[in-house]
């Protein structure tokens, strides 16, 4: 077992990195007080290969592994950590039209998804069906040469902004088995989306309901086979929950970073925070955690690479470990700036207001509990 | 057509002064950590020059060509990941300072070695040193036409066209192939690698040559470094003398002359 990274792996850490320094980082601020989905740096980061990170070369992706893409992921959380994570979102959306779509479908939507050119969303939960997402009643009825579908999904990141709606849809039974993944194009009649949702965090990128009212879409737009869609949707969230994981750390070294910079200059009783051994103590605990975080994702990521048995379980353990470390450094960095950790001078409160929800989405904590436990207690 | 595009790796000009020491017995930057090593910007702009006539014409090669300790082998892993596609590192010792005469011979035998190429590229001037005569050196050596300060390279069959960087504007040039151009940073930012390219670039050919592949008299400087310092900056404040505004202004205005400012 060899734990350094290859040089590849470090020439992508030191493009994402300086992506985010360069792009990102001055920008942020005005992203989040301002609610502004970057457009214009969304598409120059996918001009380097992050808006198809591990999609296939033919239709213009990186073709990278599971663990490169967790690096990019911490990498680019650096310089904005709501705009990582809805990059993050639009990759699981891409991957999985790659992995699961005919090559139709992947022809006609890849290429400008991967530019992007093109946004994606992924569109599973509805205002009944959260942690029980298998129990979601979006109906999609065949008719001819289309599907019809009727219902509303909620908490849809790029809701409104994105072109591209992968959306599961109940096409059969009640229960997993009844689910189809199905792609529904912007400008689509029927298809609507209700206001922005106003958020503590994640504010560089909409959050909407998207809502079907006998929209009518090609049943070419199917993506795998009918019933299949539940067992995509988890699929796509297996990936999902490593870069979710992995934007927490890269919120969480940016505050670290700045906390030990800001533990250098500031004074208090004539002494240095730096010099204060309970203060060193909390910034090595910090150091620690996220580095033992780090280590699950960094394995995790390759279970699911290597499509191991036990992928599923390690990333719900990854992801659970990686976003409670990922807020409680970032909580303690600010605890460390004092009151000037929470004004809007400095960055960590937003941090802080972005890395929250990722212990809520792609699986609250509790469900990735449920997930590790399942497996374990089965029988 | 074959571009062979000459690249030096220096000490990151854009580096904090701060991290920046000079062992002054010894005349040689101190490398600190954090003192990063990087392709000269300059020659990143004429790989960047190649890439736009090789998105052209696809069926361009682009060879790399860089004289350097074996930590040279980073910039040309870097012009790999831009787009470049062969690279070749002629290995010396580290501390070995080549002078620009020096230079221009090792790379006149190198490129004796590759063979055939239409077009040499190099920056302007290396970011370190800033002496900017190897790429005319090396012109000279191979008896070929040599265009300076390039903002603009454009291959037209078998000639090249380029606009030239001169005071307050530019000036047309056109000569035949083969020619070596050197690149000025008016043509515009470098491309970024992309993953796709970095991940491509492990896999394209790299060479490793040395002194002894190339000639048997040895390289070696004929100038000699006498001395390398940071400069010391002073600062004097001067109060204007003058009891009004106007006359404190003609003073300074006096004053400026004399310095040659103005
Ligand atoms: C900003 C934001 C963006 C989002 N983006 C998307 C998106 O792009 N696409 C998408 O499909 N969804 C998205 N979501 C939805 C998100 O995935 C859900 O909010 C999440 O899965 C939880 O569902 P819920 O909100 O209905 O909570 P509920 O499921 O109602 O859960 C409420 C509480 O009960 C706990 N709980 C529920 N069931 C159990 C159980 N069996 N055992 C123990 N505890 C349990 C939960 O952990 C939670 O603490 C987003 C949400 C937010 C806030």
């Amino acid at each position: 077992m060899d734990f350094e990274l290859s040089s590849e792996q470090q020439a992508f850490r030191d493009a994402a990195k300086a992506f985010a320094r360069e792009e990102m980082m001055p920008r942020a601020r005005e992203w989040d007080e301002k609610s502004i989905f970057p457009v214009e740096q969304l598409r120059a980061a996918a001009a380097l290969g992050f808006g198809g990170i591990y999609v296939k070369e033919d239709v213009g992706g990186s073709a990278l592994s599971r663990l490169d893409a967790a690096i990019i992921f911490e990498a680019l959380a650096q310089g904005c950590t709501s705009t990582a994570a809805y990059i993050s979102i639009h990759n699981m959306a891409a991957w999985m039209i790659d992995t699961f779509g005919n090559d139709e479908v992947r022809k006609r939507f890849l290429p400008k998804l991967c530019t992007m050119e093109h946004f994606a969303s992924y569109c599973l939960t509805e205002p009944g069906a959260g942690s029980d997402a298998a129990s979601l009643r979006t109906s999609a009825r065949r008719e001819g040469d289309h599907y019809v579908l009727n219902g509303e999904k909620a908490f849809i990141s790029g809701g409104g902004a994105s072109d591209i709606y992968v959306c599961m849809v109940r096409t059969g039974e009640p229960g997993p088995r009844g689910i189809s993944c199905i792609v529904v194009e912007k400008g689509t009649k029927g298809l609507s989306f209700g206001a922005q949702e106003q958020k503590l965090g994640w504010k560089s990128q909409p959050t909407s309901a998207v809502i079907f009212n006998d929209c009518r879409v090609p049943a070419a737009n199917l993506i795998g086979a009918e019933g299949q869609g539940f067992r995509i949707a988890m699929a796509g969230l297996d990936g999902g929950r490593l870069n979710i994981g992995a934007c927490s750390l890269g919120g969480a070294q940016f505050c670290l970073d700045r906390t030990i910079e800001y533990m250098r200059e500031r004074k208090q009783f004539g002494t240095r925070l730096a010099d204060f051994q309970a203060l060193q103590f909390r910034v090595a605990d910090f150091a620690t955690e996220l580095e033992s975080a780090r280590l699950l994702l960094w394995a995790a990521a390759q279970k699911v690479g290597d499509k191991a048995p036990n992928a599923t379980r390690m990333a719900a353990m990854a992801k659970r470990r990686a976003t409670d470390v990922g807020f409680d450094v970032v909580n303690g960095c600010l605890q460390l700036h004092g009151g000037y950790g929470y004004l809007r001078d400095h960055p960590i409160e937003r941090v802080l207001r972005d890395v929250r929800v990722h212990q809520i989405l792609e699986g609250t904590n509790e469900i990735m509990r449920v997930i590790i436990a399942r497996e374990m207690l089965a029988n | 057509m074959h571009i062979v595009v000459c690249v030096k790796q220096v000490h990151d000009p854009e580096v904090a002064p701060a991290l920046f020491t000079i062992n002054e017995a010894t005349n040689a930057v101190v490398s600190v950590a954090g003192l990063a090593q990087v392709i000269s910007p300059y020659d990143e702009q004429a790989i960047e020059a190649a890439l736009r006539m090789k998105d052209k014409k696809p069926d361009t090669k682009i060879t790399v060509l860089t004289i350097g300790a074996a930590s040279a082998r980073e910039v040309l892993k870097h012009a790999l990941s831009m787009g470049a596609d062969e690279a070749i590192l002629v290995n010396i010792s580290a501390g070995v300072l080549l002078d620009s005469y020096a230079t221009a011979k090792f790379l006149h035998e190198a490129v004796n070695k590759i063979g055939s190429f239409d077009l040499i590229l190099a920056g302007r001037q290396s970011a370190d040193l800033d002496a900017g005569v190897v790429g005319n050196g090396l012109a000279e050596l191979l008896h070929i036409p040599a265009i300076t300060f390039a903002k603009r390279i454009e291959v037209v069959e078998s000639k090249v066209v380029v606009d030239r960087v001169v005071d307050n504007g530019s000036e047309k040039i056109e000569t035949t192939l083969p020619a070596l151009i050197t690149v000025s940073n008016e043509i515009g930012a470098a491309r970024k690698p992309n993953l796709r390219e970095t991940m491509r670039a492990s896999r394209k050919p790299t060479q490793s040559w040395t002194q002894a592949d190339l000639s048997k008299e040895p390289m070696e400087a004929t100038e000699e470094l006498i001395k390398l310092f940071i400069p010391k900056k002073e600062k004097h404040c001067e109060f204007l003398a003058g009891t009004s505004a106007a006359e404190q202004a003609s003073l300074l205005v006096r004053k400026l002359r004399d310095a040659r400012l103005i």
